[in-house]
């Protein structure tokens, strides 16, 4: 089996406060093949931002990324020197950010920043950098491309400047594309049209994606693959199909059963839909067990105490959590 | 069209600010009593023929519109009257005496400016270290210390104990440096250059600053970094313009309040300019040459202003022109 186009091994991402190290990220595993859709679901402040910014050593200050590799194409992104990794930055990775209204500069016309880009990572002409643009321009469906290039991000809407964004990623025909919550800031048909976008652009141009969400339904729509995170940590890795039908970690199973189904009844006095009672637990020092065990319905004794080890419990499905036949480490 | 319109507009909404300044101004000084009563009264000899006569030779005499009328009048040609203590025309005297006040200032601004924006992005790229506490601090210091303290200190170690620079006026009566008026000129001229760079820059670069480590947080910024482009062209490319849009309005009033503040410098360096002729001027109730100079502060404050707003609107598309 060929190598998989990203591999992230361990990673660490920890936050030096006065109080102490908090630990944004802690031990994060996850692989992405070439062409393939990566969904990572969490909730805020699971660290899948972090992790993803991580990547390319984006993380702002006081984070430090503390431990861990990350395989790109044979190659430690997190050894290289900055030059080299800036050769790698928006030409073989490249970013589609959560808020379009905030992601483009605010005093710079869309084909200068643009043109800006291309020109630097690939020594075009104004010219053919400015032919290159407008092809991607209308690649991503943005009418009258001519006319936007002169145009400021404050002149056009949200959704166009989402487009714009997503443009700006696939200047240089990049391998892999990190997403972070493209849709979150958009309402909902943009949103849709959005991800059929994404969805398009990656089958036409072959690239691997890793997808950032909070959203259980646009992993789904999405992604081949899905790595559920809680809190710093990766609970859960398994195909599309077998997350949603067959889940394992209790806490990915209370988080399917949190979504509105349209086909269930819900029981009770209320019909109330489910929820996860608790909050997740301060990175700051978390509890040395499972992070998950204060709310886990499942939970017994031994998980307060030992630290789950992610394990392959089917071919292409691995879980953490000792309830469901991982090993562990006693903490 | 759009740019031409709103400077001609612009420039029409100045012109009526001007005309009212110059009734307030007009006013004012009127109420202070006529100047000739006030500066002879009580003199031995001095009897009331000789007030009215010599009212009469400055114009003095007639109803106050009739004055104003004609003082604006005068003023539109570009004639301030003629000093009454050192009986010359205002406007040479304010052109001469000007030309040393930017020699100081304009210098004094730009060299703040470049200073302030290399201690910015020195101290907002590296939030929280020692050297961004270091700039933090320093700012401070000097924002919070009068600038004639800070003067007084160059005086006593450049001067005093060194005697390496002049320590008042513009150039040295006799034996000049290097046998150089340039020369000689610009010697005189690295004190106060000094000492308004040091109390500009300070305030300049605690704006600045924190005007540069708001935008280096933005999502923009970020996003030009994934792009793979290099830190420098992240910083002076993408973040140094945004930071500076907020900071152009003090600049703008610095530039505007050059005159408004030069008393304090010319006071403490002895400077031959419109600072110290001002104030010399109202202690001895020169009043053609107060309005005059009143006059210019205001018509440099006004273009100040005008000018800032063109370049905001230069600098930041957002801005509509309306």
């Amino acid at each position: 089996m060929a190598p998989p186009l990203l591999s992230v091994e361990g990673l660490q991402v920890q936050f030096h406060t006065r109080d102490g190290i908090v630990r944004a990220v802690d031990g994060v595993d996850y692989s992405v093949g070439r062409g393939e859709t990566l969904g990572i679901v969490g909730e805020s402040g699971s660290g899948k931002t972090v992790s993803s910014l991580a990547l390319l050593r984006l993380v702002p200050p006081p984070a430090r990324i503390a431990a861990g590799r990350v395989m790109f194409e044979g190659e430690d992104l997190l050894a290289k020197p900055e030059r080299e990794l800036g050769a790698i930055r928006g030409r073989r990775i490249a970013m589609v950010f959560q808020n379009p209204a905030t992601s483009l500069n605010p005093i710079y016309s869309i084909g200068s920043q643009l043109g800006e880009i291309l020109r630097w990572h690939e020594k075009l002409d104004r010219a053919a950098a400015e032919a290159r643009i407008l092809s991607l321009l209308d690649l991503v469906g943005i009418t009258d491309p001519a006319t936007r290039l002169r145009q400021y991000p404050h002149e056009l809407s949200g959704g166009m400047k989402q487009r714009i964004g997503i443009a700006r990623a696939l200047l240089c025909n990049p391998a892999l594309l990190l997403a972070d919550e493209p849709t979150t800031a958009l309402d909902v048909t943009i949103q849709a049209q959005i991800l059929d976008l994404l969805a398009d652009l990656r089958q036409r141009l072959g690239m691997a994606m890793v997808l950032v969400t909070h959203d259980m339904g646009v992993v789904a729509r999405m992604a081949d693959r899905i790595t559920v995170m809680y809190a710093g940590r990766v609970c859960e890795t398994a195909s599309a199909a077998t997350l949603f039908s067959a889940p394992r970690h209790p806490y990915t199973r209370a988080l399917l059963e949190s979504m509105p189904r349209i086909d269930h009844r819900y029981t009770g006095p209320r019909q109330l839909l489910p929820t996860i009672a608790g909050r997740p637990p301060g990175l700051l020092n978390p509890p040395a067990g499972c992070r998950f065990a204060a709310r886990c319905p499942e939970a017994m004794a031994e998980c307060r105490t030992t630290l789950p080890v992610e394990t392959v419990v089917a071919p292409g499905h691995s879980v953490s959590c000792i309830r469901h036949g991982s090993q562990g480490i006693a903490a | 069209m759009g740019m031409l319109n709103y400077i001609a507009r612009r420039l029409l909404f100045s012109l009526a600010l001007l005309l009212g300044v110059s009734v307030i101004l007009f006013a004012l000084i009127n109420a202070i009593g006529n100047p000739i009563e006030i500066l002879l009264a009580e003199r031995p000899g001095v009897t009331e023929e000789i007030i009215q006569s010599v009212s009469q030779y400055y114009g003095l005499d007639g109803s106050v519109t009739d004055r104003y009328f004609t003082w604006l009048g005068n003023l539109l040609r570009l004639d301030f009257g003629t000093s009454i203590i050192y009986n010359q025309p205002v406007g040479d005297m304010l052109w001469t005496f000007g030309l040393e006040t930017l020699k100081i200032q304009i210098p004094g601004i730009l060299l703040a400016l470049a200073l302030a924006v290399g201690a910015s992005v020195l101290a907002a790229t590296r939030q929280y270290s020692r050297i961004d506490f270091g700039v933090i601090s320093g700012a401070m210091l000097g924002h919070s210390l009068p600038g004639f303290f800070f003067g007084i200190i160059l005086i006593l170690i450049f001067s005093y104990w060194l005697g390496w620079l002049p320590s008042y006026g513009a150039y040295s009566t006799r034996n000049l440096l290097w046998d150089s008026e340039l020369a000689d000129g610009l010697w005189h001229m690295v004190l106060p250059v000094g000492m308004l760079a040091f109390f500009n820059t300070a305030t300049l670069t605690l704006l600045l600053r924190s005007s540069l480590v708001d935008v280096l947080r933005q999502d923009y910024i970020t996003a030009a970094r994934a792009s793979g482009l290099p830190e420098r062209r992240v910083v002076m490319g993408h973040a140094l313009r945004n930071a500076v849009i907020p900071v152009l309005t003090y600049l703008g009033i610095l530039f505007g309040l050059m005159l408004g503040t030069a008393p304090v410098t010319e006071t403490v360096f002895t400077w031959p300019g419109l600072g110290a002729l001002y104030i010399m001027a109202i202690q001895q109730l020169d009043y053609p040459l107060i309005m005059g100079e009143t006059m210019i502060i205001t018509v440099m404050l006004v273009g100040a202003t005008l000018l800032t707003d063109i370049a905001y609107v230069a600098i930041d598309p957002r801005i509509r022109l309306g």
